[in-house]
């Protein structure tokens, strides 16, 4: 058993690079351990290390650059394309109106989308400096395939199949401000006009 | 009379003979080749006891070209269904979940509910409280089948029963009257 640091305040002067979700993630028995050791921390993926990138300080005549705040839950038991279909419909909305669909849809993968959600905002308002809860829209909700199990599906008259046990992961980054307006569908007007453009901008190669 | 009879019977006895075999063909289609039984899924393997029988294909081999013919083999895919034809199909937008515009929030406790449906909030703190409404008749009762054949009033902390309250069985909960239960 390690007990590198007894003590609470002088190890977070110590390690004040040390971001502290990692304590709140970690799965060990002691958060205070500062040794990265694959058996008491989790591997962290593409996602996750996407929220320790810090920026230089912006200028003074820079516009505000809105806060990213990128969470994900791994290894949820339900189908990776039956979850796509509720990342597909709180892509682009605001995080209330998210909650909203969410609490009223019969999906499985409704319930922890939720909770995701409900999670990725106490993080945004707690560690990302966001200031209004509200002031949140979804810019990214994707699905992942987990980690799938082979198992026997046992059938009549001795006959047996191969059954696949899946599951998915959810990813979700939340952006500060409002949602952006959706933008209007192609109509065959638009496509016209496109193509005609792309006829007036030929050239002739290789002359003069 | 008699020769009247015999005549048809040797036609009879054919034309009996070719419909058992259509029956039988038509409660087991496939079973001709000595090929595997058709109703097994497609990754199953067989036990041994499904081993194909190599005696059916002598007795049932003229039957053969009119079975392939018939309207009873097995439809199968041509063609591999490509992703792009997959993704058009699963993200067709009909497939795709609507958005609900019939959300609003409950003026008495601030969750959100549906127009037609009671707040779900609202709805667990009165069952709650029916629930414990129901322990304390349970309790005054004693058992099942005793129900009294008068009318129930619960009152609560400080309330005193009225005239109007005067034949009727009075449930006693110790605690202040909830807003939402509304004193007659």
């Amino acid at each position: 058993l390690r007990r590198f640091l007894a003590g609470g305040a002088w190890a977070c002067g110590l390690l004040g690079w040390w971001r502290p979700e990692r304590w709140l993630t970690s799965s060990s028995l002691f958060p205070l351990s500062c040794v990265h050791t694959s058996a008491s921390l989790e591997k962290f993926g593409k996602w996750e290390k996407k929220n320790w990138i810090v920026y230089p300080p912006q200028l003074p005549g820079e516009p505000r650059r809105p806060a990213e705040i990128y969470h994900c839950r791994r290894e949820i038991k339900y189908s990776k394309d039956k979850m796509w279909y509720l990342a597909k419909l709180i892509k682009g909305m605001s995080i209330d109106q998210a909650l909203a669909q969410l609490e009223f849809n019969d999906k499985k993968g409704a319930k922890v989308i939720k909770e995701v959600l409900l999670e990725a905002q106490e993080m945004a308002v707690r560690n990302h400096n966001v200031e209004f809860k509200s002031n949140l829209h979804i810019a990214e909700s994707l699905t992942g395939r987990g980690r799938y199990v082979k198992r026997i599906r046992y059938h009549a008259k001795g006959m047996f199949g191969i059954m696949k046990i899946s599951r998915c992961h959810y990813f979700v980054k939340l952006v500060e401000g409002p949602p952006p307006p959706p933008e209007p569908p192609r109509t065959g007007f638009d496509q016209a006009k496109e193509y005609v453009q792309q006829l007036r901008s030929r050239t002739l190669v290789n002359t003069l | 009379a008699l020769l009247g009879v015999f005549l048809p019977l040797p036609r009879l006895r054919g034309l009996l003979q070719r419909c058992w075999g259509r029956l039988e063909r038509g409660l087991f289609p496939g079973f001709t080749g000595g090929q595997s039984p058709p109703w097994g899924p497609a990754l199953a393997v067989q036990a041994p006891t499904f081993l194909p029988e190599p005696i059916s294909d002598s007795r049932e081999n003229d039957e053969a070209p009119s079975l392939f013919d018939s309207i009873l083999w097995m439809a199968a895919p041509k063609k591999r269904r490509t992703i792009e034809v997959n993704r058009c199909r699963r993200r067709n937008v009909n497939k795709l979940i609507k958005v609900k515009r019939n959300i609003d929030i409950c003026p008495e406790c601030g969750n959100l509910k549906q127009k037609h449906v009671l707040c779900g909030y609202c709805y667990a703190k009165v069952k709650a409280e029916t629930r414990l409404i129901r322990i304390e008749i349970g309790k005054k009762e004693g058992g099942p089948f005793n129900a009294p054949t008068v009318e129930t009033v619960v009152l609560y902390d400080g309330e005193k029963p009225t005239e109007k309250d005067e034949g009727k069985r009075i449930i006693e909960r110790a605690r202040k009257r909830p807003s939402w239960f509304v004193q007659n």
